[in-house]
């Protein structure tokens, strides 16, 4: 009896450490199916699965199909590895070696290995695109499936955040034995979420990848992103709940929104700044003290105030705050009508002159951003006209460099400053420093520095003193460092966006 | 008096002789059309490639575009792709521009005929309350519409539309499509009521002013003196002769909002025609806009002349020739 007793105790002992056990663990397993399907709402259409053409209409959806070795940390100040587990460099500067995750799957179910690496990232440095950015790369080797050699050509600091860019996105080999057209009309990728229809002109939509290598994730069943053109019918879908995510709503709508029951808005800090270019081949312009007073005559705070509702920040430097190396003790000019005045006497223009702002048509912030600028001009004798060009052709204009003055804007695409500094101050950028006919050789100097420097300390003396030069020599008057805006309907939680602009949503849910 | 078969024959001559005849006018819109394009500033490839374009760069995707080929030859090859049934691949998504025209045409077609249908729904019974008694409150009323109506701008009225239906009191989607035909259904009435606010103060005008000329006629005056009753004369003899001019009117404005429906559109997110015609316009999309503009041509050709069979239809005067 006795022992039947003790058998009942141990048979209950053991259902109530079963139940302790088992049950948490089914309902974790319920927990981590994917659920929900999210909507967002977008002024940008897609165009198109090839990294090496994505622009920002394309780039942040193809980031939730594929993915880099590397990963832009959330301050926008570092990367992480992602499908690799480690990188490091040798002590020649130039052999770098990538070990790979070995866990990770792409979306058909098959292994990704040092195969695809080398495919994708010799593929991205072909390109047209964005090959630019893989310049340094020399060669790549795989001397096992889950180890690549990189060898770059000369000593290259910004590898690790070269290769966390969406560009050099890992594809499988050979496009998977399908050519080009068809594999990006059906891409394969490791990311969380797969295609599931597109829509050209109305929507994209992409359901959770059964194969994703971080356990749980993704924790939504789909995402949509439609392409909703007028920015009052993506806050009315919003608000009417047939969207989850709003994104990009004008900043003047940030007030009304916050005020909606069940909506959230998110300013994010960007790793992007709007400038007033200046054409130095202009003659006027040419003077460096016309080019300083007008950067003095730029009223950055009502630009903020009327722009962007006080919501983005006075900038001060060619570099945003949030990009690595910025220095906030460069001297960058700010708005100072007395020091405008006085910069304008000591130039051959101490009478005044007449000169031209090119904008884009249509483009309410350029318009109010001009309209500041030539109120502020008109002050220390300068007659600025504006022209308004349709957008493509106002681009076209500024290439050609047929303009004396215009507005102008970068969006950093990863964490190191050597892609904007290249492309904007270097003649390897390929764009006279951004089409301005600006030169300095000190400042190329030391980009050249940062670039073949590993130590941070070093870079950030190249750096700094780029910054300092360049807003001596005031080639451009850097005027807002605008915010990243996205509202949201308040069950929806976990969504972030770094400074590079891009978001994680196999950490969204919805709930 | 003729015999069916003439009839019949002499449709179909007509028909074939406007097919006929709509051929030099699509070439000389696709000779307009190309040669406005290519004269626009700007440049497809530096849409493509964006703020990192340099002019290295967008010399290589012009050549791969093949839009650094002589002018003529590139049309030459725009017109034997159309001759083989082609009008060309985007240079945006790279898709086929017959598939992007066909896929919107769901969303353009069911838009067109729900405001079509709506602006009669709106329009026959107001124009019948004014005409039925000349200068009454309801007249007045009535004449009214047509100078409110053709002053709001399709704009607000559409976002009028959504605040009062769409979130105040969330009767239909505020914008898309859906994915089904009932939700279509659902999609599609605020557009087509937008459409039809600014589509039916223009037939309650037309209307009205045709019913009024009628009622005074001589042979309403024989019907009434018959004994016949009023409504029996309006439906069978005034209505329908009014109808004769107002088809006229309607064929031509719905020409005219195949080519304006985008702002209808875009504030309620319908990815139809005219979107499809705007955003290729912005990106330089250059095959696009030559099809779409064709497009645009065959079906302002083709409305017209059905409204011209569908005129003869219902007046036996007009004869086809």
């Amino acid at each position: 009896m006795a022992t039947r007793k003790k058998m009942l105790v141990a048979l209950f002992a053991a259902l109530a450490v079963a139940s302790t056990v088992v049950l948490p663990l089914s309902a974790n397993a319920a927990n981590s199916a994917p659920k929900g399907d999210l909507i967002f709402v977008r002024n940008q259409d897609f165009a198109t699965f090839d990294p090496d053409l994505a622009q920002n209409d394309s780039l942040f959806i193809q980031e939730q199909v594929y993915e880099p070795l590397f990963s832009n940390l959330q301050s926008g100040k570092g990367v992480v590895p992602w499908l690799a587990k480690s990188g490091s460099v040798a002590k020649d500067a130039v052999t770098w070696t990538i070990k790979l995750r070995t866990d990770i799957k792409f979306s058909d179910g098959t292994p990704m290995t040092s195969a695809d690496v080398k495919f994708s990232l010799d593929r991205a440095t072909a390109g047209d695109g964005w090959g630019f950015l893989n310049t340094a790369i020399g060669s790549v080797s795989t001397p096992s499936a889950d180890t690549v050699v990189i060898k770059t050509k000369f000593p290259w600091a910004p590898l690790l955040a070269d290769l966390a860019s969406f560009s050099n996105s890992i594809l499988k080999a050979n496009f998977g034995g399908k050519t080009a057209a068809e594999f990006f009309k059906a891409p394969i990728g490791t990311g969380p979420f797969m295609l599931d229809s597109w829509v050209p002109g109305t929507e994209i939509k992409l359901v959770a990848n059964k194969n994703y290598w971080q356990p749980g994730k993704p924790y939504l069943n789909s995402v949509t992103w439609k392409y909703v053109v007028d920015d009052n019918t993506r806050e009315f879908m919003l608000k009417g709940g047939q969207a989850d995510i709003n994104e990009e709503p004008p900043a003047n709508s940030v007030a009304s929104l916050k005020a909606s029951p069940n909506i959230k808005v998110g300013v994010f800090s960007a790793a992007a700044s709007n400038y007033l270019a200046f054409n130095v081949k202009v003659p006027a312009l040419s003077d460096v003290h016309v080019r300083r007073a007008i950067s003095y005559a730029v009223d950055r705070a009502s630009i903020n105030k009327v722009v962007f509702s006080g919501l983005g920040s006075v900038s001060n430097s060619f570099l945003a705050p949030s990009v690595n190396f910025y220095d906030k003790k460069t001297p960058g000019v700010q708005f100072d009508l007395k020091k405008a005045a006085a910069e304008l006497k000591k130039s051959k223009y101490k009478k005044g002159l007449k000169l031209e702002l090119l904008i884009r048509g249509g483009n309410k912030a350029h318009e109010a951003t001009a309209s500041i600028v030539q109120a502020s001009l008109k002050k220390i004798g300068i007659t600025m006209s504006i022209k308004a060009q349709e957008p493509s052709v106002q681009r076209a204009t500024q290439k050609a460099m047929n303009y004396q003055m215009t507005l102008t804007a970068w969006t950093m695409d990863i964490v190191d400053p050597d892609e904007l500094l290249t492309f904007g101050l270097s003649p390897e950028g390929g764009t006279n420093s951004y089409y301005t006919n600006y030169v300095n050789k000190k400042v190329i100097a030391a980009i050249k520095k940062g670039q073949v420097n590993v130590d941070p300390k070093v870079r950030q003396a190249a750096y700094s003193f780029v910054q300092k030069q360049v807003a001596e020599d005031a080639f451009m008057a850097f005027t807002i460092n605008p915010p990243y805006i996205y509202a949201w309907r308040s069950n929806i939680t976990g969504f972030n966006v770094n400074p590079m602009y891009t978001y994680h949503m196999e950490d969204v849910k919805k709930n | 008096m003729k015999r069916t078969g003439d009839i019949a024959l002499s449709y179909l001559t007509y028909v074939g002789k406007r097919l006929l005849q709509m051929l030099p006018v699509l070439f000389g819109i696709s000779v307009a059309v190309f040669l406005i394009v290519h004269s626009i500033p700007g440049d497809p490839a530096d849409v493509l490639l964006g703020q990192n374009a340099t002019p290295e760069k967008i010399k290589i995707i012009n050549h791969v575009l093949g839009i650094d080929r002589p002018l003529i030859v590139q049309y030459f090859n725009f017109v034997w792709d159309l001759l083989h049934g082609s009008l060309g691949t985007s240079f945006y998504n790279k898709e086929s521009v017959t598939s992007l025209i066909l896929g919107r045409l769901p969303e353009t077609g069911m838009l067109l005929a729900g405001g079509v249908i709506l602006s009669i729904l709106i329009a026959l019974p107001l124009s019948i309350l004014a005409a039925s008694k000349r200068g009454a409150l309801r007249d007045q009323l009535v004449r009214a519409i047509p100078i409110v109506g053709l002053g709001m701008p399709q704009v607000w009225v559409g976002v009028m539309l959504i605040l009062l239906l769409g979130l105040k009191y969330p009767l239909f989607p505020v914008g898309g499509f859906g994915n089904t035909f009932p939700d279509r259904l659902r999609s599609i009435f605020l557009p087509s009521l937008t459409i039809a606010i600014l589509l039916a103060p223009i037939l309650i005008r037309s209307l009205r002013a045709s019913m009024l000329e009628i009622l005074d006629s001589d042979y309403v005056l024989t019907a009434r003196a018959k004994g016949i009753s009023n409504a029996r004369i309006t439906r069978v003899h005034v209505l329908r002769n009014a109808l004769i001019a107002s088809v006229t009117v309607l064929g031509i404005n719905i020409a005219y909002l195949v080519g304006s429906m985008v702002v209808v559109e875009r504030v309620f997110a319908i990815a139809g025609t005219g979107s499809l015609m705007i955003d290729a316009i912005s990106r330089r999309d250059y095959p696009i806009v030559q099809g779409v503009t064709l497009y645009f041509a065959f079906v302002v050709v083709i409305v017209s002349l059905i409204t011209d069979l569908i005129h003869a239809a219902l007046d036996p005067r007009v004869v086809l020739k």
